[in-house]
């Protein structure tokens, strides 16, 4: 039954899982690079051990993320975003260390409790998760995006940011991969060469938390001293598992959230930590914590992207369908070796149904172990003279935006394009953080809303489509309400 | 400033390092060369073909060769940019009919490039019903539409999923004119929203592929997901290539009953309509022909050595090699069969 664990198999999980940290790690480089990368060693390697290797990359890239966005704010792949917003301001008040000890603790929760699920459910999730269609699938991505509000310091602005990320987002073209026409729009004249594709998401969210950062801390100047004396790590900052009390509720429902996304082709991965953190701070009792360095928000958003991992396997192993851009790689290696993946190959193949299994195991494991024991090392990058780490940070953001997308030199304007652009819209006391969920979201949304009235006619369908859509509909209204009291509490304290 | 013997052989060494990656090998392409393909996946097929293809060109000819997917729109632009050979595309059928349904961003390739050889080809283009579904075949269908029932086909429009379609509405056209408007398009994206379109009931018909969709085939009745293939596009000579053993549960026999000539969707009346999806090579059209003569000999050399076959067929491809000038051929004739197909059913 487990023949196909050797070596040869541990080793290749151990080394994928450490290379897709180290991938997770650089800003612009993410667990897809780092899959897409790796897939044609697969060929030689046969499926099982193959496999091993993809899914170490894959568990370890989606963890890695976690590092640049708590110790720099740069979020390393797009659904840290919501572990920066608390992870940073952590390391900025000299708990990186336990921020990311948190965030690695939270991932393994994620990590298992999904690999659970995709255990133990598979086929029965997977055909929940065709009774998703456009309607329920666009009311998720609603959703996810009321936490606009809940993110905004001022409301007002905050959703004027969001909408205006959602707007950006869709400059180019209606793709017709997405059963759009294909036609532009929303192109200035004169651009339809460089923005026929729109803007890449990866050089936007790199431009506007990295160069913008950077850009900022270049116009305050380098005061004398201000670099690895800044940050003093003390006893009351350390880690302890004791944060972990009172956060079993948070942990397992971010997990699950994280597991529900990933089952459901097309959300995306960002919407998995976004939910997760809305409702994290929703049924908190600190509310107005959230944003400033609550440990909860990591928790929630890290257990919610590494529950994304498992969720994501199962449509891709029970209807042949990928849950995220990663996992549809892992498809062509299936056929790379010849294998089917679809409705018969958890029943068909046990064998490679183990192995899967078992490395996402160790994967997990693997990934804890090395990020737990390595992270005293990582968090001492807070104190590298920032005069030496930024220009550093500098090359590492152009080389990933240059790199994301194999090689378009347009995104690299594009990164300089938004840090600017982040730079003086904090000026303008614009928000970033609507803003960059509005660009993640908006194209989803514009799509499943498009296609819901062209399926099923009118509006109605949103409220009278399935029970599943009252559900959704009780959960919106439950978001924005809370979002409205916590900004009413705020006023009144203030 | 001096210039001694050291700086100057380190001067040389420098350019000669940096030039290195533009540097024609002996016989014209550069050492290291872009591979563009016109596909944004690299789990798709275009990327599995072009990496099989591309790792036997380096061996062969001793150069390194990258597979980049960029999607169409940039790998066109970035093979517009470059004539010395350094950056070369793969693509399929989509290139031209792209063009032919009037996509944004997609030239007619036979203008605008230099069509080069033909290296594989998919033969899993098809389309299914649900398992339950009052259609049968491709006859009731057609049968249905001339009868004035809706036919709803979920597909991808603007490409290789429409083309079907287009032949579908065709076929109904030419048995009966008038009832090619009962078929109509319900457009979708990926695979996931086509299959997603049917189990929503939103679609009559879906636009699938062996590969991805022959499972759903082998689900028991009753289970809502269950599919039957109705018409496989690929030719009975392409099929006929493919391993007797076909695919899990549907064997090359299977497969052959589902495409011409044994389901039959005319093209006039009088042939059937079959499609292809061949993968084959762009250049830029200003780029030394002698380049092209060098990867046509050895793709030649590859092919008759016989193991790229076996690769491709690992992968569901049928080995497909035609020299340049014969690829542009075959592919003009297949293009001017579409487009008079597109033609026929505009505005319809």
């Amino acid at each position: 039954m487990f023949e196909f664990i050797s070596p040869l198999f541990l080793s290749l999980i151990v080394g994928g899982t450490m290379v897709g940290i180290i991938f997770g790690s650089i800003p612009g480089m993410t667990a897809t690079m780092a899959v897409a990368v790796c897939l044609p060693l697969t060929y030689s390697l046969g499926l099982e051990n193959g496999l091993a290797l993809l899914l170490g990359l894959y568990v370890g890239g989606i963890s890695g993320g976690l590092v640049p966005a708590i110790l720099l704010g740069i979020p390393g792949t797009p659904s840290s975003i919501t572990t920066t917003l608390d992870g940073h301001p952590m390391a900025q008040r000299g708990e990186g260390e336990r921020a990311l000890k948190i965030g690695i603790v939270a991932s393994l929760a994620g990590g298992l409790i999904s690999l659970l699920v995709l255990y133990l459910f598979a086929p029965a999730l997977a055909d929940f998760a065709i009774k998703f269609s456009y309607v329920e699938k666009f009311l998720i991505i609603f959703f996810a995006l009321t936490v606009m509000a809940a993110l905004s310091s001022d409301m007002l602005m905050g959703i004027f940011s969001g909408f205006l990320g959602i707007f950006i987002a869709l400059i180019g073209s209606y793709d017709i991969s997405d059963g759009g026409n294909g036609k532009y729009r929303l192109i200035p004249p004169g651009t339809e060469y460089w923005l026929d594709g729109g803007f890449s998401l990866l050089p936007v969210l790199i431009g506007l938390f990295g160069l913008a950062a950077i850009l900022d801390q270049a116009e305050l100047g380098v005061p004398k001293g201000h670099s690895a004396n800044d940050v003093k790590v003390t006893k009351a900052n350390k880690f302890s598992l004791s944060v972990f009390r009172g956060q079993k509720t948070n942990v397992v429902r971010s997990s699950l959230i994280g597991t529900f996304v990933g089952i459901l082709p097309g959300v995306g991965g960002s919407a998995a930590s976004i939910l997760s953190y809305t409702n994290a701070k929703t049924f908190s009792k600190n509310p107005e914590n959230f944003g400033k360095g609550e440990p909860a928000g990591i928790i929630a958003s890290e257990s919610g992207n590494n529950g994304l991992t498992g969720g994501a396997l199962v449509p891709l192993l029970s209807l042949g369908i990928p849950g995220d851009s990663t996992t549809a790689l892992l498809i062509g290696a299936f056929t790379l070796q010849g294998i089917q993946v679809g409705p018969l190959f958890i029943g068909n193949s046990p064998e490679t149904w183990n192995a899967m299994i078992i490395a996402m195991l160790i994967a997990n494991i693997a990934m804890f172990i090395m990020m737990y024991f390595a992270i005293r090392y990582f968090a001492k990058i807070v104190t590298v003279p920032k005069h030496l780490l930024f220009p550093i940070i500098l090359m590492m953001c152009v080389i990933g935006a240059y790199t994301i997308n194999y090689g378009i030199m347009f995104d690299v304007w594009t990164l300089l394009i938004f840090g600017i652009f982040g730079w003086v819209a904090t000026k303008l006391r614009l928000e970033i953080a609507p803003f960059i969920i509005g660009f993640i979201l908006g194209p989803s949304a514009e799509v499943y809303f498009v296609k819901s009235l062209e399926s099923f006619g009118d509006l109605t369908i949103f409220v009278t489509k399935s029970w599943i859509a009252v559900v959704l509909w009780l959960l919106i209204i439950g978001s924005i309400a809370g979002s409205v009291m916590i900004s009413r509490k705020s006023k009144t304290r203030a | 400033m001096n210039f001694n013997r050291r700086t100057l052989i380190a001067a040389a060494s420098a350019a000669a390092f940096a030039s290195a990656p533009f540097a024609a090998s002996a016989d014209g392409l550069p050492r290291n060369v872009r591979m563009v393909i016109g596909s944004t996946s690299t789990g798709g097929d275009t990327y599995q073909n072009s990496a099989i293809v591309a790792e036997a060109l380096s061996e062969n000819l001793g150069i390194n060769i990258k597979v980049d997917a960029v999607g169409s729109t940039e790998a066109f632009k970035a093979l517009n940019r470059d004539s010395r050979g350094s950056t070369i595309m793969i693509f399929h059928d989509q290139s031209y009919l792209g063009n032919l349904y009037g996509r944004q961003g997609y030239d007619d390739p036979f203008a605008n490039y230099v069509v080069g050889p033909t290296v594989a080809i998919n033969p899993g283009n098809a389309y299914l019903v649900p398992a339950d579904s009052p259609y049968q075949s491709m006859e009731d269908i057609l049968t249905a539409a001339e009868n004035g029932e809706r036919v709803r086909v979920a597909i991808q429009p603007g490409g290789v999923s429409e083309i079907g379609f287009s032949a579908m509405k065709n076929a109904a056209r030419v048995r009966a004119p008038g009832s090619e408007e009962n078929i109509v398009a319900v457009n979708t994206g990926s695979q996931s929203d086509k299959n997603q379109a049917m189990w929503d009931d939103l679609a009559d018909v879906i636009n699938g592929s062996i590969q991805a969709n022959e499972q759903f085939t082998q689900l028991e009745d009753g289970d809502d997901k269950a599919m039957r293939f109705v018409w496989i596009t690929a030719r009975d000579a392409t099929l006929g290539q493919a391993p007797e053993a076909g695919m899990g549960g549907t064997t090359r026999d299977d497969m052959l009953a589902y495409a011409s000539p044994e389901t039959s969707v005319t093209l006039d009346g009088t042939n059937d309509f079959t499609f292809d999806k061949e993968f084959f090579f762009l250049f830029n059209p200003d780029m030394d022909p002698a380049i092209i003569d060098q990867i046509d000999t050895a793709l030649a050399e590859i092919y008759a050595a016989g193991d790229i076959q076996e690769r491709q067929k690992e992968s569901f491809f049928i080995p497909n090699f035609l020299p340049s000038a014969e690829a542009t051929a075959h592919l003009t004739d297949k293009r001017d069969t579409y487009a008079d197909v597109i033609t026929a059913i505009a505005g319809n």
